[in-house]
């Protein structure tokens, strides 16, 4: 089911109320570490890509853990563009939609400020409805959107998430790895772009990005810090199709390694994404300073992976 | 003078391709109405067929214009490098046939025709097909660049049938046979020695977020330059060329680039500079060496220190 949510919609709704009386809440149901921490990347390959999912969540085992029952789960998949290769494949969305509900949540839903189009041009609500799932769009209207401190922020001090995301105990972050022509790779640190309000996202970037050399390292720097406010319990990856060229919005060079990447260290997960297509993990900005800030870590090597063929 | 990816040694046609290029052969004949407008006035609503113009396929769903900023509404996250290269407006229209194959069509107008040439030389994979579209085009496998005059134009198929590939010649032909502006390639792409040379690997550039692209410089200063251009060689190696107007601006960039490379982490400055070239490793174990040559600053990179050293000595 579609909902579109603009300013007046929002403040009927109990997430609404609940950010007018408790600011204090900021994010921290869906900011509280999950509690099985698996410390390796979990990778599923096959050519069923909903099947895919599913097994490398069974490694990192099962979806119980990062969903109790009885909770509310906010989904967020990139539907960026329609373009082969720039959104997440319907099928794994559908995958982890069942998983959410088999294991006793009782809402799941995707929450976007992108358009219903998007949505429908990506088949990706059609998957939302036909597993009676959510599908929550909102206004880009910034009063539907709440301030959050960034802790340790250096470029980013203060994010604007979507004030619906406190409305979930659950956040599962559903990103398609690819190119992106501002930075090089976008993977699940950068996915969270799409809970940020666009006008906080604008500021990622500097007012004289074409020439400043430190643009790019000040949108990386941005993003970092918006995950420093924001974490997942879970991060299940699309790297089964995508583009290495022309991202994020294609059409650009597809590669087709099958695979679906899941786990709670967004670096680890986002460094292994980037090795799969020859990038080094070090060379990329925001996968280097996430480290570094310690969001996570790189360079586990074959002891921090676990594949599984389906 | 090397070409705009019109005819390079890029793969050979499929047969299915073989097939699209007749098709698409016989539909520029018949199409020879002008459009109204002056050459060099165009706008790009000027250039979409309208129904009946591509037997067999219909215009699907509305058309979607944007210019200047609100390219950040259709490109979410990627408009930043149209912009690097100065971008004017952006139609967007989809055809669709009778067997729901889909085309997405999208006319962009540049602010010069250098611009266009060069989204188009970074949008290319160099890896596709060359097809006689414009003043150079490339075919991959589900989708299609080429760019004339100011404007470049992309097709989009959803998949890699024929039917599709069919579709986004016929409706690319409709469009190239409307569009009368002519450019030539820019002068600087002449700047990278032929022998050797890959044609389909070039890429013109306008600023640091395309050089970026192709090789990390992060955030090094000094990459201020008025246009560039790289190359891929069969030997391995990669040149560019990047040229700041005059040697006084080359001589600033060349000192704030050189300082940085030196203080950075991931250059290993290796040995001393050699007849005016300086070479460094980067964190790929590969070598960078940096020359000048008038305006322009040469860096040659191979993971072989003679082979960088050799690329750039050729180029000046």
């Amino acid at each position: 089911m579609i909902r579109t949510i603009g300013r007046r919609d929002f403040f009927k709704t109990s997430a609404g109320a609940g950010l007018t009386l408790a600011m204090g809440r900021v994010l921290s149901a869906v900011g509280r570490p999950a509690k099985a921490q698996a410390a390796f990347v979990a990778v599923g390959i096959g050519d069923d890509y909903g099947q895919a999912a599913v097994k490398a969540v069974e490694l990192l085992g099962g979806i119980k853990p990062f969903v109790p029952k009885g909770a509310k789960v906010a989904l967020l998949p990139n539907v960026q563009s329609r373009h082969p290769g720039s959104f997440t494949k319907p099928e794994i969305l559908r995958a982890v939609i069942r998983l959410c509900k088999k294991a006793g949540a009782v809402e799941v839903n995707c929450l976007s400020w992108q358009t219903a189009k998007q949505w429908e041009d990506t088949g990706l609500k059609a998957v939302i409805d036909a597993e009676g799932a959510g599908l929550k769009i909102f206004d880009k209207d910034e009063s539907l959107f709440k301030p959050v401190l960034v802790p340790g922020g250096i470029a980013l001090k203060e994010a604007r998430v979507l004030a619906a995301l406190d409305d979930h105990d659950v956040l599962i972050n559903m990103p398609i790895t690819k190119d992106h022509a501002g930075n090089k790779f976008t993977g699940s640190m950068k996915n969270l772009m799409g809970l940020n309000s666009p006008g906080s996202n604008r500021a990622f970037h500097r007012p004289n990005w074409k020439t400043d050399p430190g643009d790019v390292a000040h949108l990386d720097q941005s993003i970092v810090d918006l995950n420093k406010a924001v974490r997942p319990a879970l991060n299940i990856v699309d790297a089964t199709e995508f583009i290495t060229t022309n991202g994020p919005f294609g059409p650009g060079e597809l590669i087709k390694p099958r695979k679906v990447v899941a786990g709670t260290d967004r670096v680890a997960v986002d460094a292994y994404c980037a090795s799969l297509w020859g990038l080094k993990p070090e060379d990329i900005i925001q996968i280097k300073r996430g480290a570094e800030q310690g969001l996570g870590r790189i360079g586990q090597g074959k002891a921090g992976v676990r594949e599984a063929r389906i | 003078m090397p070409n705009g990816g019109g005819s390079n040694g890029m793969g050979k046609p499929r047969m299915g391709t073989v097939r699209s290029l007749a098709l698409l052969l016989g539909l520029a004949a018949v199409i020879t109405w002008a459009a109204p407008a002056r050459v060099g006035q165009e706008t790009p609503d000027a250039f979409l067929p309208a129904d009946g113009a591509v037997p067999g396929w219909l215009r699907d769903g509305e058309l979607q214009r944007y210019a200047g900023e609100e390219l950040y509404a259709y490109i979410d996250g990627g408009a930043e490098i149209y912009q690097e290269y100065g971008f004017r407006r952006v139609v967007v229209q989809d055809y669709k046939n009778a067997a729901e194959k889909s085309v997405s069509l999208e006319i962009f107008e540049m602010e010069t025709p250098a611009a266009a040439y060069g989204i188009f030389t970074f949008k290319r994979s160099g890896k596709g097909t060359s097809v006689p579209l414009g003043s150079g085009a490339e075919l991959e496998d589900y989708y299609l660049n080429f760019w004339k005059g100011r404007f470049l134009v992309t097709l989009t198929g959803f998949d890699e049938k024929a039917g599709t590939i069919d579709g986004i010649l016929a409706v690319g032909g409709a469009v190239d046979a409307k569009i009368r502006d002519r450019a030539e390639v820019p002068e600087l792409a002449s700047a990278l020695p032929r022998k050797g040379l890959r044609p389909g690997s070039i890429k013109y550039l306008k600023g640091p977020l395309g050089l970026n692209n192709i090789y990390p410089f992060y955030t090094a200063r000094g990459l201020d330059f008025a246009a560039a251009v790289k190359g891929d060689y069969e030997n391995g190696s990669m040149l560019i060329v990047m040229d700041y107007g005059t040697a006084q601006v080359r001589a600033k960039a060349w000192a704030e680039l050189g300082a940085y490379l030196e203080g950075s982490d991931r250059f290993k400055r290796s040995g001393a500079s050699v007849g005016g070239v300086a070479l460094f490793q980067d964190g790929r174990s590969r070598f960078a060496a940096f020359a000048s040559s008038g305006s322009r600053l040469l860096v040659g990179i191979s993971p072989d220190p003679s082979a960088s050293i050799a690329i750039v000595g050729q180029s000046r």
